[in-house]
């Protein structure tokens, strides 16, 4: 419900680490109105980024170090978001966020996809990996008419997939009260020839129909295969 | 026991050859395949090459069976990290995490994490000898980990 910020304040957000996603995040971010400080560990590319937007707060410190996140007002941020190369280093200047300094809501970029199961449970609230997004977008580019995406429902840890028909899926022409989704599974939206429809049980299945899928699992690829072959 | 030590330097090394000395069955992880050296020729445990923040690798050295866990890598993160996936994750019942900066270990501690601080432990042990000029911390290597690396 909360995602960390009040609607009344200007927010203020601390990002952690100034490479590209940092620096790129910290524009956008700016450019959106919001307050943010730049964390960065290295002088010379600090001293850049400064040089690059101007208006940006940039501090030069370990984005790990109690002392040096005391300096950075981090206790009255909405969100602090850790985005260095290194995942143990986002870990900790995360929890070291909302242990120590009570921030609400803590986002981790992910270098390595296999630790976002470790981040989730180790109290990350969100943990983005960007080579599973790529790998996401890329695979679905491939993939063709039956392309897959996935995205995640943050109260559930649902995910919402977008599932294409081919011609062949075996669901073309039957009513929607006929696919066999796991129990809590739903469609919630059939879109056709670019328009939502909304989905009723004896809505028939259309060759070129995609299907947004409620689903539980995980597994993207399943749902996918249930509905399509 | 069985004992999954992340981390194969001079701290990780000693424990594994102390601890598989005592007939304890020893896992311990490093990155690097040459780090095993430090073991040499007289070590019984097993030895899993890969990161100790990756929930394969630890499954793969046997954590999910495992009675106690130690992280003693020179990293203070990534010990952290390792110790939470496996006292989170895979509910290892004791974990034990080395941490160089002594703010940071006092932190987890607060988080419920055992930690050892080993700036604090030899600082004050040097500060103990400089006062008192006996070297009471003197502490000879066990055997077993003199003979691996004779």
């Amino acid at each position: 419900m909360s995602n960390g910020l009040n609607a009344l304040e200007r927010p203020y957000l601390v990002i952690i680490g100034g490479g590209k996603v940092g620096f790129y995040l910290a524009r956008h971010l700016i450019e959106r109105d919001y307050e943010v400080t730049l964390v960065e560990k290295d002088a010379a590319r600090a001293e850049w980024i400064e040089h690059q937007m101007g208006s940006v707060s940039v501090m030069v410190g370990d984005g790990d170090e109690m002392a040096f996140l005391a300096t950075t007002g981090i206790e009255r941020a909405g969100v602090v978001i850790a985005c260095t190369g290194d995942d143990e280093d986002n870990l900790v200047a995360c929890q070291l966020a909302k242990g120590k300094f009570g921030v609400p809501r803590t986002i981790a970029r992910v270098n390595n996809p296999v630790n976002v199961h470790a981040f989730t449970a180790l109290g990350i609230d969100v943990p983005v990996s960007a080579t599973e997004l790529l790998m996401g977008l890329i695979e679905s580019e491939i993939a063709g008419s039956d392309a897959v995406r996935g995205v995640a429902v943050k109260s559930s840890g649902a995910n919402l997939v977008d599932v294409a028909m081919p011609e062949v899926a075996r669901l073309v022409g039957r009513k929607l009260s006929e696919v066999g989704l796991p129990a809590g599974d739903l469609v919630v939206c059939i879109v056709r020839a670019g328009e939502p429809v909304l989905p009723s049980p004896d809505e028939v299945i259309q060759a070129s129909d995609e299907l947004i899928v409620y689903s539980r699992k995980l597994d993207i690829e399943g749902v996918r295969e249930a509905l399509t072959s | 026991m069985k004992v999954v030590i992340v981390g194969c330097g001079r701290v990780g090394s000693m424990l594994a050859l102390d601890l598989d000395a005592a007939g304890h069955e020893v896992t311990i992880i490093d990155e690097r395949v040459s780090a095993f050296n430090r073991l040499g020729d007289g070590y019984n445990g097993n030895m899993v090459v890969g990161t100790g923040i990756d929930e394969s690798v630890l499954r793969r050295a046997g954590i999910e069976d495992a009675d106690c866990f130690c992280a003693v890598t020179n990293g203070d993160n990534r010990n952290i990290m390792a110790a939470q996936v496996a006292k989170v994750v895979f509910e290892v019942p004791r974990v034990i995490t080395r941490i160089y900066d002594p703010i940071r270990e006092e932190t987890y501690r607060e988080f419920g994490m055992e930690t050892i601080c080993s700036t604090t432990i030899v600082s004050s042990m040097i500060s103990t000898y400089f006062t008192t000029g006996s070297n009471k911390a003197h502490v000879e290597p066990p055997p077993a980990v003199v003979e691996a690396q004779r």
